[in-house]
């Protein structure tokens, strides 16, 4: 492996030719002064770069490039591989997860509008065939969201299975099985999704040239051909990048990948979901960028060691342990060269004292890393000394934001806690006001450790007040009394109270948001960002060692069988070993006497902000009561009370609003101008996926992979539904 | 279903759904006065207390069979739901714990007003 860290060869015109054959390992007989990679050594002029579109579907591709700006273009320092690539655009193809590469969730398609979306109509069904084993049984939540590229729907499974299938029939092209075991899966079998990247080098019709790449529960890179879904034999051992290697003892479960990685000038950028409060002890966070073609390994970030680990740990050791992971989505700047990391918290949770500076100075941040370099240009932290579990779990939106000196490159980062960031993509920048909440209560775990103050959005929260003792709910006074006695226990300070062990402490919001995964959408021509967000407590206590051992708390490598928490809400009984308490986190704070929420009505929502000022357009509740209910009964009733969601919505230029992610298992359309929902549909199991939409044959389609989440109680499915207008 | 044919007629379905309806009372108020001083004495809402009292005093008079018993459920009827209005205004949702349990409360005592007839009519047998 002489070319572990093939862009440390880029820096210099001369280097990149020596690089040329590493880079086209596929077919590593290249001899390197005829490579096709010299045209893309000079770079063109602004906005005219002229690179051979996606072989299979000339129509969509971007007809040109992401304007390198003029400062770079008037030097001709060459930029090998690491030049800007054209991307493809959205409108009738989705071609990233995010669905432009700017991951706005924005799409120009207006066929469906709200005056014909009430007829819409099943297009098709298609089931993946992947559904739980009974190993596996209660731990499925696939929260899979397809890409369409050309006349193809690229996804994966919730055991990662590639699948590619007809766009408009929904038969299957063809499917590849990476063969992931069941006993890799860590809180949930989930992938969220895949990635698209096509080789400017490569010919058309060349197998690879353009590829799918998706990062797996037992954490490998794999990359298929994007026509056959064979193996890319070039990209690192026929196909696979082995993501283990480097991390320590391999512990099924513990360290898995769930989301798309994010592709930027070329380069494969994934961090890994590390199981949440297992061990100080615990596999690394780091980010890692792969050469796209190759697999090759461009560079590491481990925060714990930044220079020494740069290309990989020395011989014998390995990345830096228990450090911040990121297990969501990167947003990919093509033409800046930088990749947005939200960053999560460290392994332990919920105990501080024992992190490193590093961990301090980089957890529930949102880290900009410079592709080219692997090294970070700037970060901006949304807690300080997270001991909640406010990891970053959005992923940030590009957008053009209005400012006094005009429009400016910048990006919007929803958190957990709520709040949202509007940043300057270039320096990180705050573009709206960050205020700073002070005096925060110390408590008495760790009272050096806690922040006194924490930053807070000046420019918009998805937050409510604090709760206050009238908030609790049930569904007789007895229920709601018992929650109230619970509420006057419990340690409560109001936001960023502190862990306590004398009690249980509510922490509010939970960690499941605010914004989670399914991040929020932005209508960049009606300038609205429409975010939906769950309002839901937890109520936590940490368990002294000793108790938890009495317990039989455990870390997944100590337990019999890895992940077998999967039936349990993250966080219910975690060891935390290394640190002097394990966690006991009740998620959604719900009434042992009822299974109900403790506190009342709305847990979600989903709302309207006008992007020019942080102003509320509307804000409605998402989901109805018709699948709740006390001890878990069914209420069927058809009102609006806003249930806990997670996934994402679709916004278009039609004026509609498509989102599943409630527990009421219905897709619906709504107004964006009113939030009235127009049109619903019952789904098979929970739609806790980011639909998609996309055109074949001048058609709109509207499709969701409902299947299911487990924690939340929606059932499983395996089915791929898609929409569209009867003609 | 006459179990005890032999013993006193006013004995019957009646007496027992009253009987009934008189434990279901003193249970709950039983649970609410229990807890209510609790929540009290943890520095929160005096509501479940007082409603608590108020469900035991109704029991009682519906263990003697007395029309008292709906006078007084309605008075507890009524202050929930002005503390209700107080507490969460016209916020539906937060009305469910609130106000659906009491209300099915006050139709059975209403329900029962047969029985509690009956039983006046019936006090002379028993005294």
């Amino acid at each position: 492996m002489i070319l572990t860290r093939p862009n440390a060869f880029l820096y210099t015109a001369v280097a990149a030719v020596l690089a040329a054959p590493a880079l086209h390992a596929q077919e590593d007989a290249a001899p390197p002064a005829q490579t096709p990679e010299a045209t893309i050594l000079v770079p063109a002029p602004p906005g005219t770069v002229e690179i051979e579109p996606p072989a299979e579907d000339t129509a969509t591709a971007a007809p040109s490039v992401p304007a390198s700006d003029g400062g770079t273009a008037a030097e001709p320092i060459p930029t090998p591989v690491s030049a800007p690539q054209p991307q493809r655009e959205v409108g009738v193809d989705w071609p990233f997860w995010g669905g432009d590469a700017n991951a706005t969730r924005y799409s120009p398609l207006e066929q469906i509008t709200p005056a014909n979306v009430a007829g819409l109509e099943r297009a098709f069904v298609y089931h993946t065939g992947d559904l739980p084993s009974p190993e596996a049984e209660g731990k499925y939540a696939p929260e899979t969201t397809p890409l369409k590229v050309g006349g193809d729907l690229l996804m994966c499974s919730a055991m990662n299975v590639l699948i590619s299938i007809d766009a408009a029939t929904g038969e299957e092209n063809w499917r590849f099985d990476p063969g992931v075991p069941d006993e890799a899966i860590p809180y949930s079998a989930s992938c969220r999704g895949v990635s698209v990247w096509t080789d400017p080098e490569a010919a058309e019709g060349d197998l690879c040239a353009t590829r799918v790449i998706e990062g797996t529960l037992d954490a490998k890179l794999v990359a298929v051909d994007v026509e056959t879904g064979a193996p890319c034999e070039g990209f690192g051992e026929n196909g696979t990048v082995d993501l283990w290697q480097d991390i320590g003892e391999r512990v099924p479960g513990w360290y898995a990948v769930t989301a798309p990685p994010a592709i930027v000038r070329g380069i494969v950028v994934t961090g890994a979901q590390v199981k949440d409060g297992q061990a100080e002890d615990a596999p690394s966070g780091v980010i890692r960028g792969y050469d796209a073609r190759s697999g090759e390994l461009a560079w590491a970030w481990d925060l714990g060691a930044p220079e020494q680990n740069a290309d990989g740990p020395p011989e014998g050791e390995v990345y830096t342990r228990g450090t911040p992971n990121m297990w969501t989505t990167a947003t990919g700047d093509e033409e800046l060269g930088l990749v947005y990391l939200p960053m999560g918290n460290s392994s332990v949770d919920y105990y501080g004292s024992n992190r490193s500076e590093a961990e301090g100075d980089w957890s529930t941040s949102l880290v900009a890393i410079d592709v080219t370099t692997g090294e970070p240009a700037w970060s901006f932290q949304t807690v300080h000394n997270d001991v909640w579990d406010y990891d970053l779990g959005s992923q940030v939106s590009l957008i053009d934001f209005p400012t006094e000196d005009g429009s400016v490159p910048a990006l919007l980062l929803p958190s957990k806690q709520g709040d949202i960031y509007i940043l300057d993509r270039e320096s990180g920048e705050n573009l709206v006001p960050v205020e700073t909440i002070e005096n925060l209560p110390q408590g008495e775990i760790e009272p050096d450790f806690i922040s006194e103050t924490q930053p807070a959005s000046g420019y918009h929260t998805l937050r409510f007040d604090n709760l206050t003792e009238r908030d609790m709910w049930g569904f007789s006074p007895i229920d709601q009394l018992w929650c109230r006695i619970q509420f006057r226990q419990a340690n409560y300070e109001g936001f960023f109270t502190p862990p306590s062990a004398d009690a249980f402490w509510i922490q509010y919001p939970g960690y499941n948001g605010g914004s989670d995964w399914g991040s929020v959408a932005v209508d960049t021509d009606r300038g609205i960002i429409v975010a939906n967000y769950n309002n839901v407590p937890n109520y936590n206590r940490l368990i002294p060692r000793e108790e938890a051992d009495e317990r039989g708390l455990a870390p997944i490598y100590a337990q019999e069988t890895g992940g077998e928490s999967g039936e349990n809400a993250e966080g219910a009984g975690d060891a935390q070993a290394g640190a002097p308490y394990a966690i006991n986190v009740n998620a959604g704070w719900r009434s042992a006497l009822t299974d109900m929420p403790c506190t009342q009505p709305p847990y979600g929502g989903i709302r309207a902000i006008d992007l020019a000022t942080g102003e509320t357009l509307w804000d409605e509740p998402i989901g109805t009561a018709r699948r709740n209910g006390p001890f878990g009964i069914p209420s069927g009733l058809p009102f609006k009370i806003g249930t806990p969601n997670n996934g994402g919505s679709v916004v278009t230029a039609g004026g509609l609003i498509f989102i599943g992610a409630a527990t009421d298992n219905l897709i619906r359309a709504i107004d964006i101008e009113t939030g009235e929902t127009l049109w619903t549909d019952e789904l098979p199991a929970g739609g806790q996926a980011n639909p998609i939409t996309y055109e074949v044959d001048e058609r709109q389609y509207v499709l969701i992979a409902p299947g299911g989440h487990h924690f939340m109680e929606t059932g499983v499915s395996d089915a791929v539904i898609a929409y569209v207008l009867p003609q | 279903m006459k179990r005890r044919p032999d013993r006193s007629p006013h004995r019957g379905a009646g007496y027992w759904t009253r009987v009934a309806i008189a434990l279901l009372f003193g249970v709950l108020g039983t649970i609410l006065l229990i807890g209510g001083v609790w929540l009290i004495a943890l520095g929160g809402s005096w509501y479940y207390a007082l409603a608590g009292l108020g469900l035991l005093v109704s029991a009682w008079f519906l263990w003697r069979g007395q029309m008292a018993a709906l006078a007084v459920y309605a008075l507890v009827w009524a202050f929930t739901l002005a503390w209700t209005i107080w507490e969460v205004r016209f916020d539906w949702w937060a009305w469910v714990p609130r106000m659906v349990a009491p209300t099915v409360l006050l139709v059975v005592v209403l329900a029962s007003l047969p029985l509690l007839s009956q039983r006046r009519a019936a006090r002379p047998h028993h005294a």
